[in-house]
C-alpha cells in the first residue's frame, strides 16, 4: 500500500481526465441562449428525457455510499448491512406515487427547489427557510461520504493517504475536488448528466466483472459465506460482542425494517433528488423512470456482497487491519488483490468517478436552495434571473467546502452514518412537502413546530450515539433504543414530527390562526404541459426558459 | 409522440395500482418474512436471494403499477372532464 501501482493510477489518470474534459464540454451540449438562467445552470434546462434521467437519477443515487460505504459495513457487521437492498427495494413504489405531482406542480409554477414550492403552496416564508435549511444541512454531510469514498480509493492506490503530513495526505483529494467544483461552476447540472453516462458504464462493468470473477477466484459463493460467516461469529475486541450474523438476529429486524423504510421515504426529499426529478422533460419520463431505476438497485445488492468477499480475502483483512481498522477500504483493497492491476484500475475510477457525479448534484441542489429560498428571498428580493445564477455558482464552490468540515470532524468508522445523519435532518421535511402535494389541511405552523421538534430530538439522539465500543463519543451511530425497541432515530423523529403536525393543526384551526396564501391550483398537480407541444403556460406561472417542442 | 393527456382515472386500475405498489413495500419491509436461511438457492441462504430476486419483482410491480395509473388510451377519451379545462390541452 505504499508504493503506487502504476498501471492502476495511469488508468485512474487517463479516466479522470476523460470525465474532466467531459465535464467542461457539457456547458455545449443542448446549450441554451445563456447559461445565466437557474433552469439552465440548475436544472439542465428541464429538458431531460427518460434516457438522459435514467442515467442521470442512476448516477446521481447510486453513491460512494453504495461503492464503499455499505460494502463497509457488511464487511464489518454482515447482514445488517444489507438493510440498503431492503431500502432501495422499497423507495421506488413510494415515490413512483408522490415524484409525478411534485414534478408537475413544479413545472406549472417554475419551482427550481423543493422549499419553492413549500413556499407556494402554504405561502410561508419561514417554513420554505426551514426546508431549505434543512436541505442544505443534510447535503453536507452526504457531500461528505462522497470525498470519504474517493479517500479510500486514493488510500488503496497509494497516493497521499499514508503520508504523516495532513496537507500531502490530502492533496491529491483537493485536486479532484477544485476540479469537480470548477466543471460544475462553468456547466451546472448538465456536467453531472453527461459525466454520468461515462460513471454507469463503469459500474455496470466493473459490478458484472466483480461478481463472477472473484467469486470464482475465491473459490465460490459457498466458501464467502462460510468464511464471512465465521468471522462474524467472533467476538470483536472492542464491544465484547460478536461481529454481527449472516442473517438478521430478531433482536436487529426493527432496526433493520426502519432503516431501510427511513432512507427510503427520506431519499427524494433530499435537494440532489429533487434536482434530477424536476430536470425531467415530461410526467412521463418521472413515472417511467421509477419502474426503470431498480436495475441499479440490484448492482447495489451485489456490490454490497463485496463486502463478503473482502472477508473471505486475507489480504483484505491484513490490509483493513493495517490501516487501523479502516473498514471503507475493503472494496478497493479486494480490487487491489483480485484484479490485474489494469482492471482494478478501471474499478477504482468507477468508484471515483462515481463519487464526484452525486458531489456535483449536490452541490449544485443546495446551492439552488440557498440562492432561491434564502439569497433572493431574504436578502435580494427581485434578483434577476442572471445574478440568481451567479450566487449559486459561488455557493455550490462554498457548499463542497462546508463538506470538507463533516469528512475532519466526524467519526469514520463507518462513513455509512454521514448518509444516515443526513437521513434524519431531511425526513423532517417530508410532512410539509409530501402532505402538502395531497392536502392543505396541515397547518404551515403545525407544520413549522413539528419539524423543529423533531430536528432537535433527532439531532440529540444522534449525538448521544456513541461509536460501537467507545463510550462517551459522538455521532457515532443512528441507531437508538425507543420504547425498548432499537430502530433507526429518523422515523422516532418522523413520528413525533408528524404528531406534533396534527394536533397543532387542530389547536391553530380552533384558534384560527391565518392559514396563509395558497398559489397552486389542484389540476396543476396532475399536469404536464410539456406533453402537448404548443401548449401555452398558464398565465399565473412564470414562464420558464421553454422546453424544446416535442416531435 | 404525444402522450395523451385524459387525466380521467379509473378508480379500480388506481386501486390495483396501490396494491401493487403495497405488496411491494411490506415484501421488504416485513424483515421476520426473509430473515432465515434456509432454503438455500445454490449457495445462497435464504436471506440473500430473496432480496436479490424481490428487486426485480417489485420492478414488474412498479412497471404495471406505471401502466394502469397512465392516463387512458385518447381513443377512448370523450371531451375533457371539467376539472382538466386549463390543462392546456387545445394543442394538436
Amino acid at each position: 500500500m505504499t508504493h503506487i501501482n502504476a498501471v492502476s493510477f495511469t488508468i485512474v489518470i487517463v479516466l479522470f481526465a476523460v470525465v474532466t474534459v467531459a465535464g467542461f464540454a457539457a456547458s455545449r451540449w443542448r446549450r441554451a441562449e445563456s447559461i445565466l438562467h437557474l433552469n439552465e445552470w440548475g436544472l439542465g434546462g428541464r429538458g431531460f428525457g427518460t434516457f438522459v434521467t435514467w442515467f442521470l437519477l442512476g448516477g446521481d443515487l447510486y453513491t460512494a455510499y453504495t461503492f464503499i460505504a455499505v460494502p463497509a459495513l457488511v464487511y464489518g457487521t454482515g447482514a445488517a448491512g444489507f438493510y440498503a437492498l431492503s431500502y432501495t427495494i422499497m423507495v421506488f413504489p413510494i415515490v413512483l406515487v408522490f415524484a409525478p405531482r411534485l414534478w408537475s406542480i413544479a413545472r406549472m409554477h417554475n419551482y427550481i427547489t423543493p422549499a419553492d414550492f413549500v413556499r407556494g403552496r402554504y405561502g410561508s416564508r419561514g417554513l420554505a427557510l426551514a426546508v431549505a435549511g434543512t436541505g442544505i444541512l443534510a447535503t453536507m454531510p452526504y457531500i461528505a461520504l462522497q470525498l470519504v469514498g474517493i479517500q479510500a480509493v486514493l488510500t488503496v492506490l497509494g497516493v497521499g493517504g499514508t503520508s504523516t503530513n495532513g496537507f500531502v495526505r490530502d492533496l491529491p483529494l483537493l485536486v479532484a475536488f477544485i476540479i469537480l467544483a470548477a466543471y460544475t461552476y462553468f456547466s451546472g447540472l448538465r456536467a453531472p448528466a453527461l459525466i454520468a453516462f461515462v460513471k454507469d458504464t463503469l459500474v455496470y462493468v466493473m459490478v458484472i466483472v466483480a461478481v463472477i470473477y472473484i467469486p470464482a477466484r475465491l473459490g465460490g459463493w459457498g466458501h464467502i459465506f462460510n468464511v464471512a460467516g465465521a468471522h462474524l461469529k467472533t467476538t470483536n475486541p472492542k464491544t465484547h460482542k460478536p461481529f454481527g450474523s449472516l442473517i438478521v438476529m430478531p433482536a436487529g429486524e426493527w432496526a433493520y425494517a426502519t432503516l431501510a423504510l427511513g432512507s427510503a421515504l427520506a431519499l427524494f426529499m433530499y435537494p440532489h433528488a429533487i434536482t434530477g426529478v424536476f430536470a425531467a422533460k415530461r410526467r412521463d419520463v418521472i413515472r417511467r423512470n421509477m419502474a426503470m431505476l431498480p436495475l441499479y438497485s440490484i448492482v447495489l445488492g451485489l456490490i454490497a456482497l463485496l463486502g463478503y468477499m473482502a472477508l473471505a480475502t486475507p489480504a483484505v483483512n491484513a490490509g483493513v487491519k493495517a490501516a487501523g481498522g479502516n473498514a471503507q477500504l475493503s472494496v478497493p483493497l479486494l480490487f487491489e488483490h483480485m484484479f490485474p492491476s489494469w482492471f482494478a484500475g478501471i474499478g477504482y475510477s468507477a468508484i471515483v468517478i462515481g463519487a464526484l457525479v452525486p458531489a456535483a448534484i449536490m452541490s449544485i441542489a443546495a446551492a439552488n436552495l440557498f440562492t432561491r429560498n434564502i439569497y433572493t428571498e431574504f436578502f435580494r428580493p427581485g434578483a434577476s434571473a442572471s445574478e440568481q445564477t451567479r450566487v449559486a455558482r459561488y455557493v455550490s464552490l462554498i457548499v463542497k467546502a462546508g463538506a470538507l468540515v463533516f469528512v475532519l470532524a466526524l467519526p469514520k468508522t463507518f462513513s455509512i452514518n454521514l448518509q444516515l445523519l443526513g437521513g434524519i435532518w431531511i425526513l423532517q421535511t417530508f410532512p410539509s412537502i409530501v402532505a402538502g402535494l395531497y392536502t392543505r389541511w396541515f397547518h404551515r405552523w403545525a407544520l413549522l413546530l413539528g419539524w423543529l421538534a423533531a430536528m432537535v430530538y433527532g439531532t440529540v439522539q444522534a449525538y448521544r450515539a456513541p461509536t460501537p465500543g467507545t463510550p462517551q463519543s459522538h455521532f457515532g451511530g443512528s441507531t437508538a433504543p425507543v420504547l425498548g425497541h432499537v430502530m433507526y432515530i429518523a422515523i422516532a423523529a418522523f413520528v413525533l414530527n408528524l404528531a406534533i403536525a396534527v394536533v397543532g393543526t387542530v389547536v391553530f384551526r380552533l384558534l384560527r390562526l391565518p392559514e396563509g396564501a395558497d398559489e397552486t391550483l389542484p389540476h396543476q398537480y396532475t399536469a404536464d404541459p410539456a406533453a402537448t407541444a404548443a401548449a401555452p403556460v398558464p398565465a399565473a406561472t412564470v414562464p420558464g426558459p421553454g422546453s424544446p417542442p416535442i416531435s | 409522440m404525444v402522450q395523451p393527456q385524459r387525466r380521467a382515472r379509473n378508480p379500480l386500475s388506481m386501486a390495483v395500482a396501490t396494491v401493487l405498489l403495497l405488496a411491494g413495500v411490506i415484501g421488504a419491509f416485513w424483515v421476520p418474512i426473509y430473515a432465515r436461511s434456509a432454503p438455500k438457492l445454490g449457495d445462497f441462504p435464504f436471506f440473500y436471494w430473496f432480496q436479490l430476486i424481490w428487486m426485480p419483482v417489485v420492478m414488474v410491480l412498479c412497471y404495471l403499477a406505471y401502466l394502469l395509473m397512465r392516463s387512458t388510451p385518447a381513443s377512448t377519451a370523450g371531451p375533457a372532464d371539467g376539472t382538466l379545462a386549463s390543462d392546456g390541452r387545445e394543442a394538436k
